[in-house]
């Protein structure tokens, strides 16, 4: 029987715990890694196949993932599956927790899309006077940022906009092509800026924890890792308040365990954590654990096709690209009906039409298609959802997971200032179509479920009060100073960007923190 | 495991089997012996034997559709015959391609709809009795029946340009235009489709990554309901 005892126990291996072992064991410290979910072998577990030879000839099995859009018969294997990790919701207001429990977690499946948040949202309470400002302003993680984007290669370009703020970037001095540009001079003449996307290159195209991050900390010979164990509770010492124990259920044998550590770090996924902490009944004495739960409105948007590009008419440079309209809403002026802002990703498409956007069949759409063929250019949202108390999460119940780990209750609507910031983005989108000389095909207005962009965040966020929040601008537990919650869990507001980026600074700057305290014996 | 790691496994496994022999044999000699490692084979050739070795099999294997019908039964017949005409109409051959009926897409769908929960069920099943409906209230006849004017009559009213993951809501334009949707993806998905696409000397289309189980729980309770919370949460 083993007595060791851990220096750091990280629960969760993307982003945000590959981050923090990164760190961490670069810096001597040795760490254990409990991941809930198996190691992925791309040359074990998959195989190139045509749809047709697959079970359900590309159409996702019936019943199996109702809640992730995202997910095709292709890779349906590779999400969370929502029988054996359940959670409830009102049916009335539905939320799509979208999961991966593989080794590197939804690391191993993301956009790339790489931004930082500005001090429009670290300070959005001093701004705009709705919600809490950050503990932390963007001057304090500029450094952070750097560092990252530096290790995840991220592509861009230095547009100087206080709401999109310049990194360390591998410069994209591309030209537009002619779609693009012709949408970048709509925007200008309506105050709004169409600049370069910006997006992680990683190496070999992927961006993942699996090859940016963990190699490294396993290189230093500190880093060990257990895959197929799922955390179910944290213990603490009755005498020091600290945590120092994590119980444990082997995934395939339902063994229970447990194992002793001096300090535990939660990268678990945003509701993980703030479900194992909920579970554990600790690190709540604000009583705002599980609350203020954020994401971003996705979904919404526009089709158009350029006329120009029809007819096999469009020649080289016309098409092809992406952009990325950012926030211009309330920044220098005030929009009428709701606050914050929205970002639009454009997309100019040389391929196939999608044939939903002709609302024709038969021969009379085989004809539309071909004629459209390599005429596609779409806009869609990422829109601010605003932190609010009573958007929360809560341990369910009647409903416990294929390990008997008390599920997650999930409750969560958007509000007219979603709806209305929704609605602005389509119109604006289809105006500034427009004015390039687009043909807009259809539009949507409605959002996604909440959940969909895969960018929950929240439910422990950080503070300088503890009698408001659940961590300090360190990420550390306000109550318990040997326990820190790395992931997007820590965020005060969420901004329109993919959080990927903030994530992982935080990370970094949290695990270096723990370091120097380690190193001082503070902890 | 990668297939050398489980070859060098196997071989250690076999080194250590072998020493644990040698072990016995000398325990026995010394008035003592130790239970086996495991249950032996009832037979002198162990069981697992040459398999290591064995070249994987050179065979092209079919998919059943390529020379078998799915048998339908989730439709009845009337049921059935109005989506072979939707299909027919929605989804005729055109420029050398097969059509819905040549791909067996009615057959399929007929298979997926009867795995699918009640909501989509629904809809196929009021969409068929609506389009029965119609055709009788308009053309006396059944939907099946109709000529592609009558059918094209009963259904362009109802057709919409949407976009993904926002059907429209209505339930005759959803049903349409959902049904359009599966008719599509079965047809282009299918195995004539590909192979017409392939003899026009176009690459071949829906060729991916397909991801199997990882690790899979077998010993998960398929389908087994959430269970309700039977003790307090912590260590039991």
């Amino acid at each position: 029987m083993s007595e060791e005892t851990v220096d750091v126990l990280i629960v969760g291996s993307g982003h945000s715990g590959g981050m923090a072992a990164k760190i961490l064991t670069e810096k001597g410290i040795s760490c254990l890694m409990l991941n809930a979910g198996p190691v992925a072998e791309v040359h074990k577990d998959t195989e190139v196949k045509p749809v047709y030879a697959l079970p359900f000839r590309g159409f996702k099995q019936p019943g199996i993932l109702p809640h992730v859009f995202q997910s095709n018969e292709f890779n349906a294997n590779t999400w969370a599956d929502e029988k054996e990790n359940p959670y409830t919701y009102d049916a009335a207001r539905p939320y799509n927790w979208v999961r991966v429990r593989l080794f590197g977690g939804r690391s191993l499946f993301w956009s790339r899309q790489s931004f930082r948040l500005s001090d429009y949202e670290f300070k959005a309470r001093s701004h705009d006077g709705y919600g809490d400002d950050w503990p932390i302003a963007l001057a304090d993680l500029a450094s952070y940022y750097s560092r990252v984007e530096e290790i995840f290669r991220v592509s861009g370009h230095a547009d100087g906009l206080g709401q999109y703020p310049d990194g360390n970037f591998v410069a994209d001095n591309s030209p537009w092509t002619g779609s693009m540009q012709r949408m970048v001079d709509a925007g200008k003449g309506m105050g709004i800026a169409v600049c370069k996307a910006r997006s992680s290159m990683g190496v070999d195209g992927l961006a993942s924890s699996v090859n940016l991050l963990l190699p490294d900390a396993l290189r230093t010979g500190r880093l060990r890792a257990i895959p197929n164990v799922v955390v179910r509770a944290l213990s603490v010492d009755r005498n020091t308040g600290l945590v120092n124990e994590a119980h444990f259920v082997d995934r395939l044998s339902r063994r229970e365990m447990s194992l002793k550590a001096r300090v535990v770090v939660l990268a678990a996924g945003t509701l993980e954590s703030t479900r194992l902490l909920l579970n554990s009944g600790l690190a709540n004495s604000s009583g705002v654990l599980g609350h203020y739960l954020i994401d971003q409105i996705y979904g919404a948007g526009i089709a158009c096709s350029v006329p120009e590009a029809r007819d096999g008419r469009a020649g080289s440079g016309l098409m092809g690209g992406s952009a990325l309209v950012p926030r211009f809403r309330n920044i220098a002026t005030k929009a009428g009906d709701f606050i914050r802002g929205y970002a639009l990703n454009l997309y100019s498409s040389n391929g196939a039409m999608d044939p939903r956007h002709f609302a024709a069949y038969g021969s009379e759409l085989e004809t539309r298609l071909a004629s459209y063929y390599g005429s596609g250019f779409s806009a869609g949202i990422m829109g601010e959802v605003l932190a609010r108390f009573e958007n929360h999460v809560s341990i369910a119940k009647t409903v416990v997971d294929a390990w008997d780990i008390p599920a997650l209750h999930i409750e969560t609507r958007y509000t007219d200032n979603e709806f209305n910031m929704a609605r602005d983005a389509v119109d604006t989108a289809s105006a500034m179509a427009e004015e390039a000389g687009f043909d807009v095909l259809t539009k949507n207005y409605d959002p996604n479920p909440p959940g969909y962009s895969i960018h929950e965040l929240g439910t422990c966020r950080m503070g300088d009060d503890p009698k408001t929040s659940v961590l300090n601008k360190w990420n550390q537990s306000h109550d318990i100073k040997n326990l820190f919650v790395v992931d997007g869990a820590a965020f005060v507001s969420g901004g329109w960007q993919n959080p990927t980026m903030t994530i992982l600074a935080l990370a970094m700057r949290s695990a270096e923190y723990l370091a120097d305290q380690m190193r001082m014996g503070n902890l | 495991m990668r297939r050398r790691d489980f070859v060098k496994a196997i071989v250690a496994a076999s080194a250590a089997a072998r020493s644990l022999g040698a072990e016995q044999s000398s325990q026995a000699a010394a008035g003592h012996t130790l239970p086996p490692a495991g249950p032996v084979a009832p037979g002198p050739v162990p069981w697992m034997r040459g398999l290591m070795e064995v070249k994987p099999l050179e065979l092209s294997t079919l998919v059943a559709d390529a020379v078998a019908e799915t048998e339908v039964h989730f439709f009845n017949p009337s049921q059935t015959a109005a989506l072979g005409r939707l299909c027919a109409l929605l989804m005729p051959p055109l420029n050398g391609y097969p059509g819905a009926l040549d791909a067996g897409t009615p057959e399929f769908l007929d298979f997926l709809i009867s795995v699918s929960p009640e909501e989509p069920q629904q809809m196929y099943l009021e969409g068929l009795a609506w389009l029965d409906s119609e055709a009788h209230r308009m053309f006396f006849m059944d939907f099946s029946k109709t000529s592609d004017i009558q059918a094209d009559a009963l259904i362009r009213p109802w057709l919409r340009a949407w976009m993904n993951d926002h059907p429209p809501t209505e339930p005759h334009a959803r049903f349409v235009n959902l049904a359009h949707h599966d008719i599509r993806t079965a047809t282009v998905n299918s195995q004539a489709w590909s192979e017409r696409s392939q003899a026009e000397g176009q690459l071949a289309t829906g060729v991916d990554l397909y991801w199997y189980p990882v690790d899979p729980d077998v010993h998960r309770a398929i389908d087994r309901p959430p269970r309700p919370i039977d003790r307090p949460p912590g260590r039991r």
